[in-house]
């Protein structure tokens, strides 16, 4: 599930990685904001240019970014591809049906200007702060106590059901399930009731399971007191470093949201 | 079907946190009433992990295939835990695999989780409006409502956002059609979900019946 690519440079010296991650989150999300109120071409490649030099301070390598792009960036292409050639006045070039008009390409730019800035961010924030750290500083800013036990619980559990998954699809394709040749556009009433069974079944082996968790943790005094599974101690006192790279970054969020209704005035 | 980060203008980004913020706080506040919140805590995790992976399932219709999305079951099936589920699970995705995103989390997890709470409610009508049905049916009936409507209405909401945002030049005759055809074109996905929804609720419904208690 791609996890572990996650996790593999979390662990780096960097600028980045030394960043308080309560701070670290506040400013980031705060700049994604930021990014998503851009609507001025003229604001775009100010965007990538900050986008490029926290990523650069990162230390994180390109290759990390590549793998992570190409998914979400094949679903975003497929979504802006139709803009330049349907929306829009003005004809910049034409072959025959083909015609690029400069509206939607411009509507294009930006989209993908602001996708790629604020996704390359959040795995900014992803690839230098460890989930469970993460997590923790989500507690520390007010994330409610049910929502962050549920989410730790689950990250802990999720691998774990996928595997079980995996080993469950293949026992039925091991007792011979898809080898039959199925009519075009033509949904197999055995076939959707098999695949009905086989999520049912995940979903009471989980639920097993989870009894067996339950009990395991009021052995340990789970559910006793109101303390949560994730602590609130966030971590060290902020540094110098930490408050600095908080204000540089927010300042420029703020900058940038100023720039924005400035243009569109 | 999930909105990518990028798309959706800031306001409707904040809009849709703002919505969240609200169902989440309703939701918990439906849970803390409970007897024992604590003990239902586990069982909710596993089970958003389990959807989160059974959301991977896809029904092979040749030549093509269909993804489920769950969301009416996974209401049906966590009851008012279904919002912080799909909540949760949709900040994986966006961390994960990068589906989705963390400005557009808001928005995403509103236009699932808000069908979710429907399609609970619906399957609880099963007591009262659907009485005169006799069992199986009426669980099987219930099941498929709110598997086809979760669905639907969650379809409805994405294609909505989707035309009214992107294209700022179409002018409105070509946005309500498109926005029609779309939603046909959602229909016989609704009706899948909705018969695989009651499949796998008849399925609960014979081998562990408390899982379908909420």
């Amino acid at each position: 599930m791609g996890a572990a690519s996650l996790d593999t440079y979390v662990h780096r010296e960097s600028v980045i990685h030394r960043w308080t991650p309560r701070l670290k989150l506040i400013s980031l999300v705060g700049l994604m904001f930021a990014f998503a109120t851009v609507r001025q071409l003229a604001l775009v490649p100010w965007m990538l240019g900050l986008t490029a030099v926290l990523y650069g301070l990162s230390g994180l390598p390109l290759t990390f970014l590549r793998q992570r792009l190409s998914y979400p960036g094949l679903f975003i292409l497929a979504l802006v591809v139709v803009l330049p050639l349907t929306v829009g006045n003005t004809v910049l070039w034409q072959w025959g049906w083909l015609t690029l008009r400069q509206e939607g390409l411009m509507a294009t730019l930006l989209i993908v200007g602001r996708f790629l800035s604020i996704l390359t961010l959040g795995f900014i924030l992803l690839g230098t702060t460890p989930f469970l750290t993460l997590l923790h500083a989500m507690r520390s800013l007010g994330l409610p106590t049910i929502l962050a036990d549920m989410t730790l619980l689950s990250y802990r559990y999720l691998f774990e059901i996928a595997a079980m998954l995996a080993t469950m699809q293949q026992a039925m394709r091991l007792r011979g399930f898809g080898q039959k040749r199925q009519r075009w556009l033509r949904v197999n009433r055995q076939t959707m009731e098999q695949l009905a069974m086989l999520a049912g079944n995940l979903l009471i082996r989980s639920y097993e399971q989870s009894e067996r968790v339950y009990k395991a943790m009021r052995l340990r005094g789970y559910g006793y007191g109101i303390k949560s599974v994730v602590g609130q101690n966030a971590a060290a006192q902020p540094c110098a470093l930490s408050w600095g790279l908080a204000g540089l970054v927010l300042a420029a969020a703020i900058a940038l949201v100023i720039a924005e209704g400035i243009l569109r005035q | 079907m999930h909105i990518p980060d990028g798309i959706l203008p800031a306001q409707v980004c904040a809009a849709g946190y703002a919505i969240t913020g609200l169902a989440t706080w309703y939701s918990l506040r439906q849970i803390n009433r409970r007897p024992d919140p604590a003990a239902e805590v586990p069982k909710a995790s596993l089970l958003t992990a389990a959807f989160f992976v059974a959301s991977s399932i896809y029904i092979p219709v040749p030549p093509a295939s269909v993804h489920l999305i769950l969301n009416g079951l996974l209401g049906v099936v966590l009851g008012h835990f279904a919002f912080p589920a799909i909540l949760i699970g949709l900040f994986f995705q966006a961390l994960v695999i990068g589906h989705g995103g963390i400005t557009t989390l808001g928005v995403n997890a509103s236009m699932m989780g808000i069908p979710a709470l429907l399609a609970y409610h619906i399957f609880q009508l099963r007591n009262s409006v659907g009485k005169p049905l006799a069992e199986p049916t009426r669980t099987g009936v219930f099941a498929f409502l709110g598997g086809a409507l979760g669905l639907g209405i969650a379809a409805l909401i994405f294609l909505g956002l989707i035309i009214f945002n992107i294209p700022a030049e179409l002018d409105a005759g070509a946005e309500q059609t498109a926005v029609l055809a779309l939603s046909l074109s959602h229909v016989p996905l609704a009706i899948v979900e909705g018969i695989f929804t009651a499949m796998l609720v008849l399925f609960l419904r014979r081998v562990k019946p408390e899982l379908l208690e909420g």
